[in-house]
């Protein structure tokens, strides 16, 4: 019996142990971790692309609990005060420039932001609880990033998209903020947001100056969490802040070759070792395949031979450019049938510190040019029509004939091009959405024809914006495309008119997205998914490219209008009333009687006293007016009376009461 | 007229008896309310620095307000109690040839637009309501807790304003304006919410004297660039930045900051002195006859810098109840004795302090109120009422017995 008992309680602790054991290993793996990269490519117009990308994920709280070493803690009470499942907020300055930096690739898929502030969140509430969560958020984030995204809570300026981006739960809110001045004290609160700030790793690179001196620079915040799944499998609160900025390489090189540059020419400083708290902190320099494409063709090389030349000799007899130091190592793109791959070299900053701080550089012994992969349409937003009445919003879009290249394997009559298209338009701007009107090619079409799916929600005045949602299925063959829309101007209230009226309003950036076609970069190590950077430039995104944001001018009123009218009208007002009461009541025989009455009244008793009181009190003589004798001794005469009446009434009162 | 005179000491025992107790009346709420208001120590500092011009050719404005910005963070005010405004964007303007920097000398040896600036209302947020709103405390829920002014009864705090401005009004934006009248009503309401102990409002605008006119809360120290029909000049001109950089006023209030430290004592009439009107090209005004104490013994790190004092107890946590005795009062009733204890203390630490405001309430106009308030104050001085009360009723029958003697 008691063996039994004993072997019973033996199984029992190591049932027990065992178990803990697991525990043990599962809450090991779910770790906080942050990891820091810096992408830079040289772009073909002489630039460089600075790409920032940090990544800090937390655990679920039901297993992790509420308490992080590296996550920040701002973001974590953000996401759980407003349910947010999922939610990016970009701050940018410049524009994009599709043409010269790249429209086919993650970096300008994912990372090419509209000028000014753009938010969109998806909330995890019911439905008729989203209003209220997107205002106290742009609330929130508008105390954290000291930033007036606090104005995306009116409702005339933020639009629930139904499909055309990103999600189709009706939970999600977008909204921008076209004219959001983007600067340090926006960078300094997301920068407090990285465990090191910017004091150590590669965020001590960010002299401010110099990141602000750039053409472009955006910079971003993405926030994703599964904690409120009910399933096992959630992750957690995945943050990703990037920011990436477009520099030009001071250096007095002549014209047509490419600029050489270091980290310390471009941003002014060096990096003096990694983030201690971050997991992985690497560098990576990107050459994409057109410029190495370029190289092949100078070189005549075999193909077979391709890139090889690079790889093997990329440091020290590299015949087109020399980095200063040798990378970790080099990481290819799988090339498949259209596209040649493109070539990362991988630093590591480890190793570097205070007394050996890490610059890279890059010297160029070439003169070099290629262009970037475009999208297969480049599209651009402009005005027509004139005066302060009416216009048009017009959306072009040409091919830049890399659709042909892509989809060469499709029969040229199968052949459709889907655009998708998302545009918001502030209420004053009331669109005619009947007016829509789409040219293929320079001749108008009839609009079913090249409209796959369309939902359109018009505004209402001061309540909610008009929100266009299209899907256009264009042939390939199409060399420009046109969409045009006839609005009419609006007038504003006084009092919603900013203080610059008159440099015009905005008209936030459309979304233009091409979802069949799918950017991403492939490599053949499965060990990169670890790293997040590399993971997201793997991930399969569609091309997305934003167009130029339009300045209407509206009619502006003469701002002291009020103030005019109001003083003018009272001025005619007192002129016509006083003069005609003037006719009116002006009896001149009586006032002839009047004024003849006044000459012949005597001065008082009254005004004498109390001129002779006035000129005592002044110390002066008084000096009695100029009047007869016989007036002044009545005077007298009556004084000694009533002050003898007075003493009087005095000497009566006080017998009376003895 | 002697009758007359009789007949007037006649009525002299009513009168002086009304007198008597309409005093007493008086007295012994406001013994009560100044008790209260004196109790409370100056505990914490805030400060609100308004810039209200937009457009690229008022970046001095914007400098000045940073300048000042940057001068309150060096004597130690945290950034958690600093509410910036800055109207426009200066430092990232597209016309800025010295992106995210901003100066306000041409030397360019100090960029005030460093890496940590914090602002927190910027743009088309700098109206007058949002400015009226962060004084008075009366925002939307949602308002996160870095835009208000989360001060209370023991708070110093500086309100700093520069702009365009005229005959009692100050522009916003070029397009709205704040009026003395809006002003004073403002800091009226923050004095009835006890929001806070003293105010010190500093304006570099034109005619900047005309703002403080209708103000009349105790506790408001104001100091203008100019008086009514003067103009706010600016200091230099910068030809790299190719505008104006800063204000005179400006200019020569950071000259004086710029040689103290967090702990020097330099006070407040020493700054006042500082202004040359040949310098300034205007007139500084003062406005002081609200304000309760000395200025020589005040030293200006009460307003531009942060007390940090330090408050010696038996226990812990003593001090923070003691502080907030009111609150405290109604959460744990049982804690009587010790609160009161913590009280005496208090005012055992800071008894000039609290005499100073006895003789600040005073500082009215009219003859008959001030000698009014000097009986009260000297009451208020006397160890207990009741003696002075019985003393009165003593008093009393000799002086009826007198007057009535005298009639006879």
């Amino acid at each position: 019996m008691s063996r039994l008992k004993f072997s019973i309680l033996f199984f029992l602790v190591l049932f027990v142990a065992s178990e803990s054991r697991a525990e043990e290993e599962k809450v090991a793996e779910l770790k906080e971790e942050f990891n820091e990269a810096l992408l830079l490519r040289p772009l073909p117009d002489r630039k460089v692309l600075a790409h920032f990308h940090f990544h800090s994920s937390a655990p679920p709280t039901r297993t992790y609990g509420r308490h992080h070493y590296l996550f920040p803690k701002s973001i974590y009470q953000l996401v759980h005060k407003f349910q947010v499942r999922e939610m990016e907020l970009s701050f940018t300055q410049g524009r994009w420039n599709y043409e010269r930096w790249g429209g086919f690739e993650p970096i300008s898929s994912s990372y090419a932001k509209p000028p000014g502030v753009e938010l969109w969140a998806e909330f995890d509430v019911p439905h008729h609880q989203v209003d209220d969560s997107w205002k106290n958020l742009t609330h929130a984030l508008s105390g954290l990033f000291c930033a007036s995204i606090n104005f995306l809570e009116h409702s005339t300026s933020y639009s629930t998209p139904q499909w055309s981006f990103r999600s189709f739960s009706g939970k999600l809110r977008y909204g921008t903020l076209p004219r959001e001045a983007v600067c340090t004290e926006n960078l300094t609160p997301w920068l407090k947001l990285l465990p090191c700030r910017d004091k150590a790793g590669l965020s001590s690179l960010m002299d401010r100056p110099s990141i602000y001196r750039g053409y472009y620079h955006s910079q971003r915040l993405h926030l994703k969490s599964d904690e409120f799944d009910t399933s096992n499998m959630s992750t957690g609160i995945v943050l990703e802040q990037t920011l990436t900025v477009v520099l030009q390489p001071n250096t007095f090189s002549e014209k047509i070759s490419q600029p050489s540059w270091s980290l310390s020419s471009l941003f002014g400083r060096k990096v003096s070792g990694k983030c201690s708290l971050s997991h992985s902190s690497n560098l990576y320099v990107q050459f994409e395949q057109n410029l190495l494409s370029k190289v092949n063709e100078l070189w005549g090389k075999s193909e077979a031979s391709k890139n090889e030349i690079l790889i093997n000799e990329s440091v020290q007899n590299n015949p087109l450019f020399e980095l200063s130091l040798p990378p970790k190592r080099v990481i290819k793109e799988v090339e498949n049938l259209q596209k040649e791959g493109s070539i990362l070299f991988e630093f590591s900053i480890d190793n570097y510190d205070e007394s050996d701080p890490f610059d890279l550089g890059l010297k160029w012994k070439l003169p070099v040019v290629w262009s970037c992969r475009q999208a297969p349409l480049r599209a651009s937003r402009f005005l027509l029509g004139s005066g302060n009445e009416r216009g048009a919003i017009a959306l072009s879009m040409k091919s830049t004939r890399s659709n042909n290249i892509e989809r060469a394997g499709f029969d040229e009559k199968e052949c459709w091009l889907r655009v998708g298209i998302f545009q918001v338009v502030p209420w004053y701007v009331k669109v005619y959405y009947h007016t829509l009107e789409v040219f293929l090619d320079g001749e108008l079409q009839s609009t079913m024809d090249n409209i796959e799916k369309i939902h359109v929600s018009p505004s209402e005045d001061k309540v909610s914006p008009g929100v266009m949602e299209i899907v256009l299925r264009l042939p390939c063959s199409v060399k420009t495309a046109a969409l045009t829309l006839e609005f009419d101007k609006g007038f504003l209230h006084i009092d919603e008119y900013p203080p610059d009226a008159n440099q015009g309003f905005d008209i936030p950036s459309a979304v233009v997205c091409f979802g069949d076609f799918l950017t991403s970069m492939t490599f053949d190590d499965n060990s990169l998914q670890n790293i997040p950077i590399l993971s997201k430039l793997q991930e399969n995104t569609p091309v997305i490219s934003y167009t130029e944001v339009l300045l209407v001018p509206l009619t502006t009123p003469d701002f002291s209008m009020p103030y005019n009218v109001i003083t003018i009208t009272c001025t005619v007002f007192a002129l016509y009333f006083g003069s005609l009461l003037n006719a009116l009541r002006r009896r001149a025989g009586e006032e002839e009687r009047l004024l003849k009455a006044k000459a012949a009244k005597k001065t008082g008793p009254l005004t004498l006293m109390l001129s002779r009181l006035s000129a005592k009190l002044r110390g002066k003589p008084w000096e009695p007016p100029q009047q007869s004798s016989s007036t002044r001794s009545s005077i007298n005469y009556k004084l000694i009376v009533k002050v003898a009446l007075v003493a009087g009434i005095g000497v009566a009162w006080h017998y009376y009461f003895q | 007229m002697q009758f007359k005179m009789e007949n007037l000491s006649k009525s002299t025992p009513l009168l002086s008896i009304l007198i008597l107790v309409l005093c007493l009346c008086n007295a012994i709420p406001s013994t009560a309310f100044d008790s209260a208001s004196t109790s409370t120590m100056h505990t914490n500092n805030w400060a609100v620095l308004v810039c209200t011009s937009r457009f690229w050719f008022n970046y001095r404005h914007m400098a000045n307000t940073l300048s000042l910005y940057r001068t309150v963070k060096r004597l130690g005010i945290p950034d958690e109690r600093i509410i910036l405004m800055l109207a426009d964007d200066m430092a990232c303007n597209a016309r800025n040839k010295y992106p995210a920097q901003v100066f306000n000398n041409e030397n360019h040896r100090l960029n005030l637009y460093g890496d940590n600036v914090e602002v927190d209302y910027r743009g088309y947020e700098v109206t007058v309501e949002n400015f009226l709103r962060v004084l008075t405390g009366r925002h939307e829920t949602a308002v996160p807790r870095s835009k208000r002014l989360l001060s209370d009864e023991g708070s110093h705090i500086l309100l700093y304003m520069t702009g365009h401005g005229g005959d009692e009004f100050l522009k916003f934006q070029d397009s709205e304006e704040l009026q003395s009248h809006d002003l004073a009503d403002a800091v009226k309401q923050m004095k009835e919410k006890r929001r806070f102990k003293e105010l010190l409002i500093m304006v570099d605008t034109c005619q900047a004297a005309t703002l403080f006119s209708q103000l009349q809360s105790p506790g408001v120290l104001a100091i203008g660039s100019s008086k009514k029909a003067e103009n706010s000049y600016s200091h230099h001109l910068d030809s790299d930045v190719g505008v104006s950089v800063v204000d005179r006023f400006t200019f020569y209030t950071l000259a004086f900051f710029e040689r103290l430290n967090m702990y020097d004592n330099a006070s407040l009439s020493s700054l006042f002195n500082s202004y040359n009107p040949n310098m300034l090209m205007s007139t500084a005004y003062y406005r002081t006859d609200l304000y309760q104490r000395q200025l020589e013994e005040v030293p200006v790190t009460n307003f531009f810098g942060s007390v940090m004092e330090t408050i010696l107890t038996d226990s812990p946590y003593q001090a923070f109840s003691g502080r907030y005795s009111s609150k405290s009062k109604i959460e744990k009733p049982l804690d009587q004795t010790s609160r009161e204890k913590q009280r005496t203390l208090e005012s055992a630490d800071v008894p000039q302090e609290s005499s100073d405001s006895n003789m600040g309430n005073e500082q009215v106009s009219c003859p008959f109120t001030r000698t009014w308030n000097t009986i009260r104050g000297r009451m208020e001085k006397m160890k207990d009422i009741d003696c002075l009360v019985n003393y009165g009723l003593i008093l009393m029958p000799p002086i009826v017995a007198f007057s009535s003697w005298l009639s006879r």
